[in-house]
Formats: structure tokens, C-alpha cells, sequence
């Protein structure tokens, strides 16, 4: 059985088409990469997925059940997290509180959402930035902290917005060390959007592209890349044209 | 159990503050045994009050961020219940005072349910609003005396427990203050419950805050009954304290506000903020109110003052006193050296 299930999800804007007709499945324990060119939908899609909005047409299941209507708050607790791509860290929290917000969702307790939360930093490698304020961390363990509260509320799925935007090469690397881990340790799938392809290349089973609010394209990543209409989709009519036009 | 454990759980706060906390208990308690001014008691008696309001503003206000403008109907509603109960049906205040919890918490979820809908700036003015019309209601209403209001008579044999009737304020003085020591307790409780975390990822980024799950409008509602819940029981209060109440009186927009800003000013979202606030404003309201009032003929001259520290928050720390002390040790902390 498919963890996620898209059909036919279309959403609109009063006249504008954020997405229109996309379909796809993904797999159990599988990580799927989605990309597309700027306001090709990625983010409106994601939070159709994750509840944030509702869908104008088509279906959403996850993990078997119908979530189309369903709000963000329940679908996360069905195992969907996601971390967002404008994270801001102000507040009060502490990152260990942060964490422990996530952890609260199947952890009542106290004591056991805080055990699940250093158990959570510990994982991420962050345990020793337990007792400080967000605001206090570099950019790249502000995203750990965000992927460790997501991870504390134990997802089956997890929606990854632009998680590199902001990292250096190094620090890329080692999120995708991170997110392999993740995905191989804890079983989790991940789907995941970004403007560092590499990085899409190298983490994702499967790849699915977004141009203009229609999925033009879903396969293996080094299938997808060479084909001639994602290209097109990246770099434009008159580039593909003109190679084109070298070869005849 | 584990809200008990909680209850009594300060490890999260320095020692230096829980010696201070001390001290300042050690006072409160030996206060009526040392000489003073029955004008002082008044103010001693007024603090709190306030600091109990505004505990309970701090759950919605402050650990949820929702800036609520109108917990004065709360008041009034806790006021009128005991006030309507005594003088009508000669029931005690120990009777009265969960029932007029009760009305206030249930007309809390009334007006909380679409208020959430609203947010921010609108929200707040929306708190006003509804708070305004029930003054309005009660200032017409004849079964609660209307814009006259209710005078509790008073009991044939003092001191009355039951009736919270006494000759001496020192009575009403040390009620107060197992409340507040009540207050402080569930309050901790409170920050380190499941709902106290919620609030405050919804104060953060609501967004967020629904993606770990949180239900972030019906955890607004409970924050919103839990702040009632406290200003009802002290607005019970206050109408055995006064004898005689009128809607003018205990549900102004002034009150309002006051119990907010002295929340704001000592630190909303902390667990001594709103304490720290009414120890502050407090005896400025009540000195400077007589002195400019009374003696300098400046009546009016206090909400400018009051307008101006409103300023003076917003301008130079939003998280008031508290926030600064956070500010200094945070520093002295020193920043996350990543390893």
C-alpha cells in the first residue's frame, strides 16, 4: 500500500492555478524528491498535502485514510510532519522546549516529551544546544531544530521545505547525511523540495517535477533530468530550441 | 500526579530568584504584623488582587500571545454571581464564588469561540467590545440593581467566614494571599503542562504550531477559560471586599486594561512577570492617583503616565521587565558555540 496518494489535486487562487491535476504516489519508506522552476507550486502543493489548505479539487490519501478535508493539526497527528521554508525563530522557547513541543503530541507527560526530545537532539546531534534560545544558533542548527520537532511527533512522512536554502556546501552535506539517516534509521519517507538539485539527486528514490502548477514529470532522478521537458521547463523555450536547431 | 510534581518544579529558575521569591513571600506574610497605614493595607490588598488578574491574563495574554482587552466582564460576572447570590438568596461566598466561575467560564467559551476566529489588533479590539456591551446589559438591568448596582448587607456577627464579611482588612488580606499562592502554583503548573508548551508555539508561528498537531483555536479557548477562571474568583472577591458594586466599577474598560498593562510592563509569558508589574503599578496607581488627584489637582494626570509606560514597553522591551533580566543573563550566558 502507498504511504501517500495524490489524485487529480487541483488548487486555485480565485484565478489563478496554483496546481492543476497533479497526480503521484509515494512509496513506504521511500525519499521523492519535487522540483519545478519558481512558483511552479511546490509550496502550495505541500500545504494542500499537509492540511494547511484546502484543496479546490481532487483526493488526498495518506496511510490508507481519505485527509482531504482533513485540518493540518489532525493530519500531522496521522504521522505527516513537515518543516516549513520562511522558518522564523523568535520566541521564548528554548531549541529543548521547541523540541519538546513536537514531542508532546504523543507524550502527554512532561517527563516523557522531554526524554523524547533529548533523545530526539541526541539523534540530530544537536544535544548541547539543548538550554539555548533559537536566536542564539547558527542557521544550520536552526534547521535542526526544526527537522528535530518535526521528527519528536514519530512521522511516517515527513515534508521537507527547502531544508538547504541558506547552508553552505559543507553544511548541505551534512544535511544530507541527516536526512539519509532519517529516512534509513527511523523508517521515515521523506518528500522533499529544493533549489539545490544535487541535492535532490543524490538523496531522492524518485523524482517528481512541477512546472507552471502541472506535474510534467515523475521517475527516476537521472531519467528525469535529461528529459527534454523538464529542461525546458528550466531553462526555457528558446534554449531548447536553439539546440535544437544546432542538431538539424 | 505529574501536575502536582510540576506544581512545586522551580529548577528552571536560578537560585538567586527563588531567594528572592522567598523573601518577598516572608514579607507578604509578616506585612499585616508590621506597622501600617490602612491605606497601605489597601494597597498591599490591591496588589494582590492585580497580581492575580493578572496571572490569569498571562495564560491567554501572554503564554498564548492573544492581547485580551476585556477580562473586566469576567470580573463583573464573578462579582455579580456572589453580589446577586448573597443579596437575593443569602448564599455564602464559598457557594457563590465556584458559581460565578462557572457562568463566567461558560460565557467564556461563548465569546471565545468566534472571537479566535479574529486576530491580533482585531481580536484585541473585539475583547473590548464584547466586554463594553455586557457593562451596557448590566447598566440596564434591573435584577442586578442596574447602573446603580448591588450593596451586600452586612452580616449581624463579625468576623463571618462564610460570608467573607470582616471588621479588620487583614482578614480579606491573608484570603488573598492563599490565593495567590494558589495562583502561582497552578500557574506552574500551568507553563510546564502539555497547553502551556502549545501556547507558546502558537505564539511563535501559528502555522507551526498546527503542523506538531496543535489544535491552535481550541487551545486559545482553554487558555482563554483558564484566564477567566481567575478573574471571576477575584471579581467574587472583590464584591464581598467592597460590599457595594456597580458595573462601573468592576467592569470598566479601565480594568481591563490595567490588569493587561501590568502584565505587559512586569513581563508577559513569565511566571513573575505579571507580579512584577503589579508590584510596580500597583502603589503608582494608588499614591500617585491620590497625590495628583487630591492634593496637586492634577486628576488625569496618571493615564499619561500609564500611556506613557505603554510607550515606553513597546519601545524598549516588548517582554518588559522580566525580558530584560532574560535579556542580561543571556547575555552573561554567553552565545552557542556550535561543536
Amino acid at each position: 500500500m502507498p504511504l501517500l496518494e495524490v489524485k487529480h489535486v487541483s488548487k486555485e487562487f480565485g484565478g489563478l492555478v496554483a496546481n492543476n491535476d497533479v497526480s503521484f504516489v509515494l512509496n513506504q519508506h521511500e525519499v521523492m524528491g519535487l522540483i519545478g522552476p519558481n512558483g511552479a507550486g511546490k509550496t502550495t502543493l505541500f500545504n494542500c498535502i499537509a492540511g494547511h489548505f484546502p484543496v479546490t479539487r481532487g483526493q488526498i490519501l495518506f496511510d490508507g485514510r481519505d485527509v482531504t478535508a482533513l485540518k493540518a493539526f489532525d493530519v500531522s497527528r496521522l504521522g505527516l510532519a513537515r518543516t516549513f521554508q520562511i522558518f522564523q525563530a523568535s520566541g521564548d522557547l528554548k531549541v529543548r522546549e521547541n523540541v519538546m513541543v513536537g514531542a508532546f503530541m504523543h507524550n502527554p507527560s512532561r517527563s516523557k516529551a522531554r526524554a523524547k526530545a533529548e533523545a530526539t537532539l541526541e539523534f540530530l546531534g544537536i544535544a548541547d544546544a539543548g538550554d539555548h534560545l533559537m536566536t542564539e544558533l547558527p542557521v544550520a542548527q536552526q534547521k535542526r531544530v526544526a527537522l528535530a520537532t518535526a521528527l519528536a511527533t514519530d512521522p511516517k512522512l515527513l515534508l521537507l521545505d527547502e531544508v538547504a536554502a541558506g547552508l553552505n556546501r559543507a553544511e548541505i552535506e551534512d544535511m544530507v547525511a541527516l536526512i539519509r539517516q532519517i529516512n534509513t534509521d527511523k523508517g521515515v519517507a521523506v518528500l522533499l523540495t529544493e533549489h539545490v538539485l544535487e541535492m535532490v539527486m543524490v538523496l531522492s528514490h524518485r523524482v517528481i517535477v512541477l512546472e507552471s502548477g502541472r506535474l510534467i514529470a515523475d521517475g527516476e532522478p537521472e531519467v528525469v533530468v535529461k528529459d527534454p521537458e523538464v529542461i525546458r521547463a528550466y531553462l526555457g523555450d528558446h534554449l531548447v530550441s536553439d539546440e535544437e536547431a544546432a542538431h538539424a | 500526579m505529574e501536575a502536582i510534581k510540576n506544581a512545586f518544579d522551580f529548577k528552571d529558575f536560578p537560585r538567586l530568584d527563588m531567594s528572592v521569591a522567598g523573601a518577598v513571600f516572608v514579607f507578604l506574610l509578616v506585612f499585616p504584623a508590621l506597622p501600617h497605614s490602612s491605606f497601605a493595607m489597601a494597597t498591599m490588598i490591591q496588589f494582590l488582587m492585580f497580581s492575580l488578574y493578572g496571572m490569569g491574563w498571562n495564560t491567554i495574554g501572554g503564554y498564548a500571545g492573544q492581547v485580551d482587552l476585556g477580562k473586566a466582564q469576567y470580573n463583573g460576572i464573578g462579582a455579580y454571581t456572589t453580589a446577586v447570590m448573597m443579596v437575593r438568596w443569602d448564599v455564602p461566598f464559598w457557594v457563590s464564588m465556584p458559581v460565578g466561575m462557572g457562568l463566567a467560564v461558560g460565557w467564556s467559551f461563548l465569546i471565545g469561540y468566534p472571537l479566535f476566529r479574529l486576530k491580533g489588533h482585531y481580536f484585541s479590539i473585539a475583547t473590548i467590545a464584547t466586554s463594553l456591551v455586557l457593562k451596557d446589559l448590566f447598566e440596564v438591568w434591573d435584577f442586578v440593581g442596574a447602573a446603580t448596582g448591588l450593596q451586600i448587607p452586612i452580616r449581624s456577627k463579625l468576623p463571618d467566614f462564610l460570608y467573607l464579611q470582616f471588621r479588620h482588612d487583614y482578614y480579606y488580606y491573608y484570603i488573598l494571599l492563599a490565593l495567590f499562592v494558589v495562583g502561582i502554583l497552578y500557574l506552574n503548573a500551568f507553563r510546564h503542562s502539555r497547553l502551556g508548551f502549545q501556547l507558546r508555539a502558537i505564539k511563535d508561528n501559528e502555522d507551526v504550531a498546527k503542523s506538531l498537531g496543535i489544535d491552535a483555536h481550541w487551545c486559545k479557548i482553554k487558555a482563554y477559560a483558564v484566564a477567566t477562571a481567575f478573574v471571576a474568583v477575584v471579581g467574587s472577591f472583590h464584591a464581598c471586599y467592597n460590599f457595594n458594586i456597580e458595573p462601573e466599577d468592576v467592569m470598566s474598560l479601565d480594568l481591563s486594561v490595567l490588569i493587561a498593562m501590568m502584565a505587559l510592563l512586569g513581563g508577559a509569558g513569565s511566571l513573575w512577570g505579571p507580579i512584577i508589574g503589579a508590584a510596580i503599578l500597583v502603589p503608582l496607581k494608588s499614591y500617585m492617583g491620590d497625590w495628583l488627584g487630591g492634593a496637586a489637582g492634577l486628576e488625569g494626570l496618571n493615564l499619561i503616565i500609564y500611556g506613557g509606560i505603554i510607550m515606553l514597553i513597546a519601545a524598549v522591551q516588548p517582554r518588559g521587565v522580566w525580558g530584560m533580566v532574560e535579556a542580561v543573563r543571556a547575555r552573561r550566558r554567553g552565545g552557542y558555540a556550535a561543536s
